[in-house]
């Protein structure tokens, strides 16, 4: 008689058919209790607050990123009068005005040219500016009734017959509001005083020289003014719904014979989108080092969870559980852990974001628009990417334990991919970069860079830990007890090491990046950064020029001799403009540099008391491509601030005349070589000199700034007009009034308001920054709680073993005080390897600042590696010292 | 008479350095319904080996075993799951209950596997009859060795269960603890008709067998009726001696 034949049951396909189940009901409520128990039991503690952290850093940076870059993009169109802007110095088509009219955009327009204004006391030299009814298409007109009155909100501009002027033009004039001054033919009444524009930063010296006069563009013809070859310069304002300015730009290259270009706000100003990209760049990258170090903490807490869940799984399956219901009650479990970490990570990420706004609110003087949902949906997206790729595998690998644990603690998993966990990691941490940095080649990149970074550290951790050989514990004294337990768990060791210096390298790279990048930005603009720019200078005021500052107490800047220079050859080869030459300099100082000197300055005559317009002197009428190359050049014994010589030499005491020094990447444009010889054309004579050095120049540092700068000597036959800054804060700026009616013919641009602009949104991202630093350090030390947790059960093991075998509470804590001080020193030294490795490659690649090593680095990180890990590993442990051996050995019995 | 487990030529065999490791040969065994065997046999005699095979735990290398009806050897794990969930109960030596549930939870978890609606109702008083009634709320941590095991027999009852395979069910517990949870499992295997096979040192616990199976170096070397084995107890050493009929 067999089973098979009198069975009850005896039917096999009857047998399949009834598989045993929980409902997914069930498998919830399962998963909740464990959790619960688990969360309760602390088991889930560090996963869960990993994950949180995860959700809760990247959603603080998401929504403040978002928020900032939405405010700064209003505050930009701001600085713009509108959301994009064509200019040049001729009159664009008007037809483009009505064809974007009919795309559904608003538009305006403006021209703007220097002049001399008059009153039947005195004159002024203004930048005027006639606008149409519509300006300013963005931000809003300030004015106020008296000179440096309250000012308020103005719905319009100047009515046509009327004009507004910055306060100090009232007093130069000797006039009140009300009064009417004359410009050209036209006499037009002053009827407010202007105290601010959106966009009065924007466009080249023109602009800027000296103060503002609004007027309506309908009493420009009234004022004959405008006259051909007058240097005038011309912008279209266009603002609307992102995507019909984009069609619109789209539309406007198709044009023929179109030298115009559409810009926005960053194209505009070199010197804030230089800081924004940088700012974001740091973000991402801060925010991809947080969720990293999340996840290596989730993977490492989900290793130790899935371990310390063989035995129930085994249970479960005894009472009949599947694998896959096994699977889907952890996955479920996960999902539960999700819901809680996004709930909580979204509701703190978004309190801290609020915490920071509230810090930084008072210092920004940009309202920021409401939040989106997207930074939420990217936190959700983020723990799920989490979960998915470091908390799913090791747990995945549940369904593979034998039930056979049960009777027999020795059996764990079967056939299970023991790589899936890691492959799963790196993959997740790649998903993350890519989705991130939106960067398929930096991906890569950072691919095999991290590829090659664990291969190293793997190798050489597991060498110096295999180093010599060794049996048995050598429990006689501390250190080779450590020893001994390091090479024992060599493999975990390694891990450990691994795992320390990863953390540490992002921590290491991300605040080195930080406080360069900081201090970089502190460099640009320092607290005393002159900014006002005064132009048009006459050898014999210099003089006068600096007893004015003496008697004011006004700290003077050195006096730049500047005259405009064609570059004819090049070894005798003739130059030809290249197209790239014509392209109007982005970077403010350049627009200086080139906007300035005796060949564009506005040719005032004040001495006739003629008005008149500065003309354009800038060949034009040659045929294109044989205009030289020309450019604003100076001469000095002393190479000036903020210029660093990277090849040749610079002309010391031993000036010899005829030796010109170059700018590098002008000089790589060029195609320049040192030794060169190069013609140059001044007021049409040939100028033959050497090139003896190239030069680095920081563009962004608001100072002047000269491609070519030529040896004492090589110049002085030729007439020149200096060009210099000054510091003038507060009330100071009324002293410019003294001077320029003491030197009428002098030219100040005017830059403090963007200074004051690009500092505070330094500031602004500085403190950004720090924030994201601060949030990268607390994901760094939960990887690190983790880690060392993961390994403490073996530790408990092995200690309450030598402790009942008679080794002392000493002897144990020394040992294991040593044993993590080795890891963390190992840890700290490669850790300082990776991170100026990562530096040179961020800096270099992605930040384009300059590369330098961090010496006091080399010795702080194997230092505070090692007072780290062992200060941690050290405080984890002493609980595994103070539990009783008794106990221990019981536990393990279960 | 309805045979319950059968198995037939049964080999266990695993990778030593040396070679295979034979640790069961050839054993074969039937055991009936509501029939009551212990296993014996000396430590490594491969005694907790057997009854991982006849559960179902695991494969045999060689052979067939037979369990409700069902061979083990053609079904996968996830068929041998449900077949454990269905007719098979455990009691174990280290009383295995799940830590993140309380006694209640874990004595409802089979049943509700069963996707029967009145889980938390049978299970209540299933654990009233091993009297932790005052304990349905703890978890396995605030129980004491005989407590945890009692929840473990209320479990092991609670699927309703053909086939109740234990072992060794006093090996943690003291003499007076051990004796009652004897006491108890004997009796609910009474009460519910169920088919025992328990690996045991203890001969006491052997001797209330019907039927003792002694293994030696992975062979039956014995298959006799209870009145022997419970002869041959009584000049044994008391119960939780190790080796004692090595």
């Amino acid at each position: 008689m067999s089973a098979a034949d009198q069975h009850p049951l005896s039917s096999r396909q009857e047998g399949r058919r009834r598989r045993t189940g929980l409902g997914l009901s069930g498998l919830i409520r399962l998963a909740t209790r464990f959790l619960w128990r688990d969360l309760r039991g602390g088991e889930l503690k560090l996963l869960t607050l990993s994950l949180i952290m995860a959700v809760c850093s990247v959603t603080a940076i998401a929504l403040f990123t978002d928020r900032l870059e939405r405010a700064l993009l209003n505050e930009s169109a701001n600085m713009l009068a509108a959301d994009r802007v064509l200019s040049g110095r001729q009159q664009p088509p008007r037809a483009w005005l009505q064809e974007a009219e009919q795309r559904g955009l608003q538009t305006g327009e403006f021209i703007s040219f220097a002049s001399m204004v008059f009153s039947d006391q005195g004159n002024i030299l203004v930048s005027a500016k006639a606008v149409s009814p519509s300006y300013p298409l963005r931000g809003d007109l300030r004015v106020a009734d008296v000179p440096f009155g309250a000012s308020f909100i103005s719905n319009a501009g100047p009515a046509p017959g009327t004009v507004w002027v910055e306060s100090r033009v009232l007093p130069a004039l000797a006039i009140e509001v009300g009064d009417p001054i004359y410009i050209g033919n036209a006499t037009l009444t002053v009827s407010q005083v202007l105290v601010q524009e959106p966009d009065r930063q924007q466009g080249g010296m023109m602009e800027n020289a000296g103060p503002r006069l609004l007027m309506s563009l309908n009493d420009v013809p009234a004022t004959g003014v405008i006259q051909p070859g007058s240097r005038v310069s011309y912008r279209y304002l266009f603002a609307g719904e992102q995507q019909s300015l984009n069609t619109f730009a789209e539309w406007l290259e198709t044009q023929p014979e179109n030298e115009y270009r559409l810009r926005d706000v960053r194209e505009e100003s070199e010197e804030v989108s230089e800081a924004l990209n940088r700012a974001e760049s740091f973000l991402m990258l801060g925010s991809l080092f947080a969720v990293t170090l999340a996840g290596l903490a989730i993977a490492l807490t989900a290793r130790r969870y899935s371990h310390r869940h063989f035995d129930h799984v085994a249970i479960l399956k005894t009472l009949g559980l599947t694998a896959s219901q096994i699977n889907t009650m952890y996955s479920l479990l996960l999902g539960i852990l999700w819901v809680v970490a996004v709930v909580t990570g979204s509701l703190t990420g978004w309190l801290i974001h609020e915490a920071i706004l509230a810090v930084l609110g008072s210092l920004m003087q940009v309202t920021l628009p409401a939040a989106s949902i997207t930074p939420f949906f990217i936190g959700a997206l983020t723990a799920l990417l989490c979960l998915a790729a470091f908390a799913l595998p090791p747990l995945w690998g549940l369904r593979s334990v034998s039930p056979l644990r049960v009777l027999r603690k020795d059996v764990a998993m079967e056939g299970s991919s023991q790589w899936l966990p890691y492959i799963a990691g790196v993959g997740g941490i790649l998903a993350l970069i890519l989705w991130y940095s939106g960067d398929v080649y930096l991906t890569a990149l950072i691919a095999i860079a991290v590829a090659m970074v664990f291969a190293v550290l793997a190798l050489a951790s597991y060498l110096l830990l295999k180093s010599g050989t060794s049996t048995g514990m050598r429990a006689g004294s501390a250190w080779l007890l450590a020893k001994s337990a390091l090479r024992r768990r060599s493999q975990q060791s390694v891990l450990q090491i691994m795992v320390f210096a990863v953390t540490f390298m992002s921590l290491l790279t991300l605040s080195l990046l930080r406080s360069d990048l900081i201090s970089d930005w502190q460099a640009q603009l320092p607290e005393d950064t002159p900014n006002h720019f005064m132009m048009n200078i006459t050898e014999a005021q210099l003089s006068g020029i600096e007893a004015f500052y003496q008697q004011r107490n006004l700290q003077g800047n050195p006096f730049y001799p500047m005259m405009r220079a064609g570059l004819l050859t090049v070894n005798g080869e003739p130059v030809r403009r290249s197209r790239d030459d014509d392209a109007q300099p982005s970077n403010l100082t350049e627009r200086v540099a080139e906007d300035s000197g005796p060949g564009n300055t506005p040719a005032v005559d004040d001495e006739s008391g003629q008005m008149s317009v500065a003309s354009e002197q800038d060949g034009t009428g040659d045929d294109e491509s044989l205009r030289p190359v020309t450019r604003q050049i100076t001469w000095t014994p002393t190479l000036p601030p903020d210029n660093e010589v990277v090849a040749g030499q610079w002309w010391h005491d031993d000036a010899r005349p005829g030796e010109v020094s170059v700018e590098q990447d002008y000089a790589e444009r060029l195609d320049l070589a040192l030794g060169d010889e190069l013609v140059f054309e001044i007021e049409g004579q040939q100028v033959t000199v050497t090139v003896s050095s190239f030069r680095t120049v920081r563009w962004d540092n608001m100072q002047p700034n000269f491609f070519f700068i030529f040896s004492p000597g090589s110049l002085e036959q030729f007439g020149a007009t200096y060009l210099s800054t000054l510091l003038l804060e507060g009330e100071q700026k009324l002293m410019l009034n003294d001077l320029l009616r003491a030197f009428p013919t002098i030219v100040v641009l005017e830059v403090d308001a963007i200074i004051a602009q690009i500092q505070r949104i330094i500031f602004q991202v500085s403190s950004a920054i720090e924030l994201i630093a601060a949030l990268v350090l607390v994901s760094g030390a939960l990887v690190l709680l983790a880690c060392v947790n993961a390994t403490l059960g073996e530790r408990y093991r092995e200690n309450a073993i030598l402790r009942t075998l008679g080794a002392s509470r000493q002897l144990i804590l020394r040992a294991m005080l040593f044993e993590y001080a080795f890891i963390g020193a190992v840890a700290g030294m490669m850790a300082t390897l990776g991170a100026e490795a990562a530096l040179y490659f961020l800096q270099t690649q992605v930040f384009e600042q300059t590369f330098s090593l961090h010496l006091w680095v080399w010795l702080a990180g194997p230092v505070l590696g090692t007072a780290i890990i062992a200060g941690i590993g050290f405080a984890a442990t002493r609980r595994v010292v103070n539990t009783s051996p008794l106990l221990v050995l019981r536990q393990l019995t279960d | 008479m309805t045979v319950m487990v059968e198995a037939r030529q049964v080999g266990k065999s695993v990778k030593a350095q040396d070679g295979q490791l034979h640790i069961l040969s050839e054993v074969s065994l039937v055991i009936n319904r509501a029939e009551s065997v212990a296993i014996v046999g000396a430590s490594g005699s491969g005694k907790s080996t057997l009854l991982g095979l006849m559960a179902g735990l695991d494969q045999a290398s060689t052979g067939e075993i037979w369990l409700a009806g069902q061979p083990l050897n053609e079904l996968d794990e996830d068929a041998r799951a449900s077949l454990r969930g269905q007719s098979v109960g455990f009691v174990f030596q280290s009383f295995q209950l799940l830590p993140s549930l309380t006694a209640l939870e874990n004595v409802m978890l089979p049943i509700e596997l069963k996707q029967d609606s009145q889980a938390r109702h049978k299970a209540t008083q299933l654990l009233q009859r091993v009297g932790l009634a005052d304990r349905l709320t703890h978890y396995p941590n605030q129980l004491s060795g005989g407590e945890q095991q009692r929840v473990a027999i209320a479990r092991a009852f609670a699927s309703e269960a053909s086939i109740l395979f234990a072992d060794e069910p006093t090996g943690n517990l003291d003499t007076e603890t051990g004796a009652k949870v004897i006491e108890l499992l004997f009796d609910l295997n009474a009460e519910f008709s169920t088919t025992l096979i328990l690996v045991t040192h203890d001969d006491r616990l052997a001797a209330r067998c019907a039927r003792t199976v002694r293994l030696s170096s992975g062979r039956i070397v014995d298959n006799t009726a209870g009145a022997d084995s419970a002869e041959k107890v009584e000049s044994t050493p008391a119960p939780g001696q190790e080796g004692a009929q090595a």
